[in-house]
């Protein structure tokens, strides 16, 4: 049973789709309620069990509203995927303030407080967890007019090793995973027609891509993996 | 004054203490024109008494983003618009367990360690391309950022956040020949860690993860700041030199 946030678009909804057919059930949380009805309803056909969480990351209660729903319905909590991102563009000397506030609170300091509230169950309950983050190939690469997203992934990276670190001996296991190009609706046509050039693998990253690697981050097969990012990004780092 | 900065002009936050200060008087030995920035107004007015005439302090609190406009308004009326040189050395530290960390100390961290250095950067690289200066950026980072230190989580991941934002700020500002790069300091005798050394069993501990047996001065990562912030490493951008005494390398 895992916790996902970012669930109702995109890569989130690759997630929820290669859990539940793994075996999960979710609590799947994003603002929009229709997205996540959607979600929903694939983690269904899919042959598992969603809980829709209609819900602001960037409201302090969150975290423990997200937390409790996963107790009160599934009664245990074994994995937390931190998903949901903002992205913001623009040329770096015009980025707005609010642009830094906003990605940060989303794509860093949400994560932060979900990943607390999470070890502190499970530490409080003598339990084993694990925490995927998801981050970016840009938490290592830069790409243009992203300055805001790039400082939250490299946040979220450094973030992921010293909860790493310091949860490894309460049986915690937090790793990250960065994708690179990832066909979604919200992926630029251009983008598809580039790929076969741009990619070393020759296409875009599928949702389920992600979605596998996050189930392996997960799983007892990972048991000795914790404090790594896992890059998922078909090459294209290489070049 | 002759040098290497000579005729430069540079801000360096954090510059009423440790890496901050040991940079301001380097840049200066080096030639250039300082503006400090810090928020202790006293230390900070000492640092400006010994580096003389042509050397500005100004009091901020960073944590204030209307702060950090101050600063680059006042240092541009000061300079007539030119800004060759940008140093982000001011960032704290808060020592809170990760299990109960406070979101009153992450998000003071999150404004002084990244919101600051990213207002700042921001507002003089438009006036870098404005007056067409090839000007440098230098930022300081952390070996944290990759070999993260316990408990202190907010530092840790602010860090990693600056470092993204050196190698993303510097892929854009690129073509307009700015350089944005950064050191990464290891363990520095600084007032961030000047409880730690008054305990000289743990001080030793840690000491024992450096190859090179020892802390590291600031004088030493100002040397780092200078040589980036300088026309030297003229082919050099995104970077993140690592002086850290070899911490790292195991």
């Amino acid at each position: 049973m895992a916790i996902l946030t970012g669930a109702g678009r995109g890569i989130g909804k690759g997630i929820a789709t290669t859990l539940a057919e793994r075996g999960y059930d979710l609590v799947i949380t994003s603002r929009t309620r229709e997205d996540l009805e959607g979600t929903r309803r694939l983690v269904e056909e899919a042959g598992g069990s969603a809980t829709v969480v209609v819900a602001d990351l960037k409201d302090p209660s969150t975290p423990s509203l997200l937390l409790n729903t996963a107790l009160d319905r599934y009664g245990r909590l074994d994995g937390l995927v931190n998903n949901a991102a903002v992205n913001f563009f623009a040329p770096f000397w015009t980025q707005l303030e609010i642009n830094l506030d906003e990605t940060i609170a989303t794509n860093l300091t949400a994560p932060f407080f979900l990943c607390q509230a999470a070890a502190n169950y499970w530490v409080d309950n003598g339990l084993a967890g694990a925490i995927v983050n998801i981050s970016s190939a840009e938490d290592t690469i830069a790409y243009p007019e992203q300055v805001p997203y790039a400082c939250s992934k490299g946040g979220l990276l450094s973030m992921t090793k010293v909860l790493a670190l310091e949860w490894g001996p309460l049986g915690i296991r937090v790793n990250a995973v960065s994708p690179g190009s990832v066909d979604t609706e919200m992926t630029p046509d251009v983008y598809r027609q580039e790929a076969p050039k741009l990619m070393p693998i020759g296409r875009l990253g599928r949702p389920e891509d992600i979605g596998a690697c996050v189930f392996f981050l997960l799983s007892d097969d990972a048991a000795f993996v914790t404090g790594t990012a896992l890059y998922a990004d078909g090459g294209y780092m290489l070049q | 004054m002759s040098g290497k900065l000579s005729g430069k002009n540079a801000i360096v936050t954090g510059a009423a203490s440790g890496i901050g200060k040991a940079t301001a008087m380097r840049l200066a030995a080096d030639g250039a024109n300082t503006f400090c920035v810090d928020r202790d107004g006293a230390g900070l007015a000492k640092v400006v008494d010994i580096l003389g005439a042509g050397h500005v302090g100004f009091a901020a609190d960073l944590s204030n983003a209307s702060s950090c406009k101050e600063v680059i308004g006042a240092a541009l009326k000061h300079w007539d618009n030119r800004i060759h040189i940008l140093v982000n050395a001011a960032a704290i530290l808060i020592r809170e367990p990760t299990l109960s960390h406070s979101k009153q100390a992450w998000d003071l961290t999150f404004d002084v360690n990244l919101k600051a250095p990213f207002l700042l950067s921001r507002d003089v690289v438009a006036s870098m391309i404005e007056a067409e200066i090839r000007g440098a950026i230098v930022n300081v980072a952390s070996v944290e950022a990759v070999l993260p230190g316990r408990g202190h989580v907010a530092y840790t991941a602010s860090k990693g956040a600056i470092t993204m934002l050196t190698r993303s700020a510097a892929f854009e500002t690129a073509p307009y020949g700015i350089r944005v790069n950064a050191v990464s300091p290891g363990v520095i005798a600084t007032a961030m860690n000047a409880d730690l050394r008054k305990d000289p069993e743990s001080w030793s501990e840690m000491l024992a993860g450096t190859p090179m047996g020892r802390h590291g001065q600031p004088e030493e990562i100002a040397a780092v700041i200078a040589f980036l912030a300088s026309d030297d490493p003229s082919f050099v951008t995104g970077a993140i030199v690592t002086a850290d005494g070899g911490w790292t390398l195991h």
